[in-house]
């Protein structure tokens, strides 16, 4: 009896030696929506840690030192790229002293570098035009195609950095990929009805989700990207829900929302919060769950 | 030249198609499989600085410009040893600073950056350093001219200050411009588990406002940052710099001690930081008990992406005709962001100088930036 407890002890302590914690991969990325997907690709196998909460802006985190103290020992950086992160990653990496992070590092990964970009200028380049990022829009991960093109380019950098555990990246990547487009088969069944409807937005942040969608932004709250919206803006937006048939405005809670709040005063339209990544509410917990939330909020806004 | 490559690049970039249609394919190196959705041909990945601007290897180049319209009641006796006096009794216009900012990776080793400032005193090279990216063991080199790793409010340039002037406890206890000169900074980034970072640096300084005297100068600090909670933050720093002192009045040695809280709402642009520095100075003539002390304390809110609000209280000693005396400043801000790179700020200032003396000052600004978005500053 004593023998079989102690056996069965030893193996039970074997097991738990043996499962994978020996060394899990150390991915720090930018945003939660990030992590989120690395999670998806990397399983028990990643600890990943986001720099930024879902619940903030990402262009405005702030570059406090005890980021750098988790970029020190990342053994992968994913950001998002096309100058999203430009007001506040750079002096950390430096800080860091981890080389292999730094900006075309083997270590780096800048998930802008794998998507097709939207919204690239056509019209002058300058401030004048707001915050404008020249690259393109950097708010691709709410679109399911482009998202699997990141959890991609992630199993592949993570099965160069951990090739035993290769197969297991590429089964997971897998996986998410079917996952994805099960979910995606009833969004868009969800979304069928309402094609070529318009909402707005506050910030250009859905250009790639109502894309996919195919749904339209027919104007923003803010003038010009990074511009508080004036009174005179909210009065020619009426004019613009009154023509387009525009029934909801989309705000991210990390934005002020009473300018929407005016217009809803004007014209009656529907003021519907989002979340503004992965973690952003409490039932955007992973990246599925995050586009249920924002496919449920764009039906919403266009009944 | 060099224009027209970037113009027909830049040409050829507007032509493209329209944004929902993909781009043509890229080529792929061979044997890749073709990609279903091409890349981007223009590097559109790559971090930071224009897609065409790094394709030519250029530095991020941008330029900040300050003006002011100052006023002050305070004679020029009362202003000795004051960066920028400005005439009684007058609204003075000036322009304060004008800072030409190159920076770029030189290689995978090392970043370069330099900082030139024109000023109505002249041309000056603020800083012009590399910094090391890949030494082991946490370790860091900059070297060039730099500023000392002393304190907090003095290794900063002027358009990451927050208020339109450094305070005089500064100024007149460190250097008139802060402390700096060419030399090196060592630092460490020990593998605690809260930002702890060690500097040493050795370089030839002009403390105080004693511009053309240098002296050979050993600096250290210690700065920490613990993360209180999600949203607040604590920084205390301890410095100490040690200047071979030919003279009496030169710096011997100077202590220097700095508190940081910021409190930070992450659903929005709003913040309360709290700072305040100590500063202890001796002089080579002096015994320890005989230095001297001053410091600062100052509140800011930045209420929203709009507007901030701030006040400081300075405790300096007076200028040289007030022998020994203390003066203290009270200062109120205002400053109205129209966007990040652009501000407006109003800075009315109360002196009280020793024997009941008392001034007014005022100072309104203005500051731009062109050019490479300079990452905003913790």
């Amino acid at each position: 009896m004593r023998r079989i407890a102690t056996t069965a002890s030893f193996a039970a302590l074997l097991a738990a030696v043996a499962s994978p914690a020996t060394a899990a991969v150390n991915v720090v990325t930018t945003t939660e929506g990030l992590a989120a997907v690395v999670r998806e690709v990397g399983g028990e196998w990643v600890k990943a840690t986001a720099l930024s909460r879902g619940i903030q802006d990402p262009h405005f985190v702030d570059a406090n030192p005890s980021l750098a103290v988790k970029l020190r020992n990342a053994d992968l950086l994913v950001d998002v790229g096309m100058d999203l992160e430009i007001g506040w990653l750079p002096p950390l990496v430096t800080q860091s002293r981890n080389p292999a992070i730094q900006p075309g590092g083997a270590r780096r990964l800048t998930a802008a570098s794998v998507v097709p970009p939207m919204d690239l200028p056509t019209g002058p380049v300058d401030r004048s035009q707001g915050d404008i990022h020249p690259a393109g829009n950097p708010h691709f991960l709410t679109d399911p195609r482009r998202v699997q093109l990141v959890a991609g380019a992630i199993a592949a950098r993570l099965s160069e950095i951990d090739p035993a555990s290769a197969p297991r990246y590429q089964e997971r990547l897998q996986a998410f990929r079917a996952k994805v487009l099960a979910a995606e088969k009833g969004w868009k069944a969800e979304l069928a009805p309402f094609a070529g409807r318009s909402v707005i937005t506050q910030h250009k942040t859905l250009t790639y989700l109502l894309d996919w969608a195919g749904l339209k932004a027919a104007g923003f709250m803010e003038p010009k990207p990074g511009v508080a919206p004036p009174p005179s803006h909210v009065a020619s937006l009426a004019a613009t829900v009154k023509a387009a048939g525009v029934k909801g405005v989309l705000v991210e809670n990390y934005y002020d929302r009473r300018s929407a709040d005016q217009l809803r005063d004007l014209t009656g339209v529907k003021v519907i919060v989002i979340p503004g990544d992965v973690g952003g509410t409490k039932d955007a917990s992973d990246w599925v769950s995050y586009l249920d939330v924002l496919v449920r909020s764009l039906v919403q806004a266009v009944q | 030249m060099v224009n027209i490559v970037l113009l027909s690049l830049l040409a050829a970039q507007v032509v493209e198609p329209a944004a929902s249609a993909p781009p043509p394919p890229s080529t792929a190196p061979d044997g890749a499989e073709p990609q279903p959705f091409p890349t981007g041909s223009y590097n559109v990945g790559t971090p930071g600085g224009i897609p065409v601007g790094k394709l030519m290897l250029m530095p991020e180049i941008a330029v900040v410009a300050d003006g002011a319209l100052g006023y002050t009641t305070l004679s020029t006796e009362q202003q000795e040893l004051t960066a920028g006096p400005i005439p009684q009794h007058k609204a003075w216009p000036m322009l304060q600073e004008v800072e030409l900012a190159f920076q770029a990776t030189v290689d995978p080793y090392v970043r370069g950056d330099v900082f030139i400032t024109f000023t109505p005193e002249g041309v000056e090279v603020e800083e012009a350093f590399l910094k090391t990216l890949s030494l082991p063991w946490g370790l860091q080199v900059k070297a060039g001219q730099i500023y000392s790793p002393f304190g907090r409010t003095s290794q900063l340039h002027r358009h990451q200050w927050t208020f339109v002037d450094q305070p005089l406890s500064m100024q007149r206890l460190v250097g008139a411009e802060g402390l700096s000169g060419a030399g090196g900074d060592l630092s460490w980034l020990s593998p605690l588990p809260w930002f702890a970072e060690l500097h040493v640096a050795y370089q030839a300084t002009s403390p105080g406002f004693a511009e053309d005297v240098k002296q050979l100068t050993g600096v250290a600090r210690l700065i920490q940052y613990f993360d209180l909670t999600d949203e607040a933050t604590l920084g205390v720093g301890l410095s100490w710099a040690l200047f071979q002192a030919e003279a009496p009045e030169q710096w011997k040695n100077l202590a220097g001690a700095d508190l940081y809280v910021k409190f930070r709402d992450p659903t929005s642009r709003s913040s309360l930081v709290l700072q305040g520095e100590v500063f202890g100075r001796q002089l080579g003539g002096q015994a320890f008990s005989e230095a001297r002390w001053g410091g600062y304390g100052q509140a800011v809110w930045r209420v929203d992406r709009n507007w901030e609000v701030g006040a400081r209280y300075d405790n300096a000693p007076a200028p040289v005709a007030f022998e020994g005396g203390t003066q203290e400043d009270w200062t109120a801000l205002g400053t109205y962001y129209t966007s990040e790179f652009f501000r407006l700020r109003l800075q009315p200032s109360l002196v009280l100088l020793p024997g009941g003396q008392t001034g007014f000052q005022g100072l309104l600004s203005f500051e731009f930036t062109i050019g490479a978005h300079a990452a905003h500053p913790f």
